[in-house]
């Protein structure tokens, strides 16, 4: 689940993971979205991995709309999560609205019965290529949880989305492995 | 039972298919699915000409996720059966105890009436199997029967090499 505030790049994550993984690894990728590409509902890519010990592993990405009006929707979409990616705008201005977003996503997986300390969970830091953007370390040092995987990205380029979601794929299976 | 987290055995899935198989003759059906409530398909029963399963299942646990959103508005405690009617074909959604739901796709030649009939009986029978492995899955130690892969063999999944 691809997580954190409007227009921060969480879709931007999926469509780059979709335009390059071969077509026989991946599904669709459905958008339901607005008429100026705001996403309304979510955004869901299924993507195959390959086999663990024969066992076939399929990763369904799912994106939240970010705009705070569609909390509603963030809830229904957050059901049976394994893994969240937290997608942070680097930008100065957008630094209330992450603490926003961070806030919002642990008290709805409280609601659905996770601890936001305990899911598989990253962060990433987009927009790292514009100007006007937080240093890094003091935006982590703000946004930070748990210790958690940090990766800067700029995911309109590609940069740090492919890190990014094998570093929650990892903690996915680990945490599947223990619950075995 | 985690929503998420279930395993079925052999026998539960042909006793699944079996059933979702029947339905699908007696309705000529195009396409019958069992899919959990998170949006993965589970049974699926028909030829699915040209029919993205993965994508139906998501969309359509979605739909009943999202029907629920309202249904709990208009102060309904749920809104358990959903049709939607096409030119050439149709679907059905109906719950099945709140962890997974039926899906059918059928063309026009089908009486809705009929498929709500049908359904009904069908999901009584797929309950059944449910509640068995269910029954079957509180009792044992483990919900699944997952090795223990190494974090090498995760490395090597997610195609990176280890660092030392």
């Amino acid at each position: 689940m691809y997580y954190g505030p409007g227009l921060g790049g969480k879709t931007t994550n999926l469509q780059y993971v979709y335009q390059i993984t071969s077509t026989e690894n991946k599904g669709k990728l459905i958008s339901l979205a607005t008429e100026t590409e705001r996403t309304l509902f979510f955004d869901f890519l299924p993507i195959d991995f390959g086999q663990i010990r024969g066992f076939r592993t399929r990763f369904h990405l799912y994106t939240v709309p970010g705009q705070v009006f569609y909390d509603s929707s963030r809830k229904l979409i957050l059901k049976g999560v394994d893994g969240v990616v937290f997608v942070a705008d680097s930008q100065e201005e957008r630094l209330d609205a992450n603490l926003e977003s961070i806030s919002n996503l642990a008290g709805n997986l409280k609601e659905q019965g996770f601890d936001i300390a305990k899911i598989p969970y990253v962060l990433q830091l987009n927009k790292r290529d514009l100007p006007n953007v937080v240093p890094a370390e003091d935006l982590k040092q703000q946004l930070l949880i748990k210790g958690e995987p940090v990766i800067e990205a700029v995911a309109m380029k590609g940069v740090g989305v492919v890190p990014t979601l094998k570093a929650v794929a990892r903690q996915v299976l680990v945490e599947l492995r223990k619950s075995a | 039972m985690s929503p998420t987290n279930f395993n079925l055995h052999e026998t539960e899935f042909q006793r699944i298919q079996a059933i979702l198989g029947r339905m699908q003759n007696e309705l000529r059906a195009q396409l019958v699915l069992l899919i959990s409530r998170s949006g993965q398909p589970i049974v699926i029963s028909g030829p699915a000409e040209n029919i993205d399963c993965t994508s139906l299942a998501s969309l359509a646990a979605a739909n009943l996720a999202a029907t629920d959103g309202l249904a709990s508005i208009v102060g309904e405690r749920e809104f358990s059966v959903l049709v939607h009617q096409g030119r050439r074909r149709s679907i059905f959604i109906s719950d099945l105890l709140k962890k997974f739901s039926l899906v059918l796709v059928f063309d026009s030649t089908a009486s809705s009436g009929l498929i709500r009939y049908k359904c009904k009986r069908t999901t009584l029978l797929l309950e059944d199997v449910i509640r068995d492995f269910q029954k079957r899955i509180e009792k044992a130690e483990r919900v699944m029967s997952i090795p223990q892969f190494s974090d090498e063999e995760i490395e090597e999944l997610l195609g990176e090499v280890k660092s030392q």
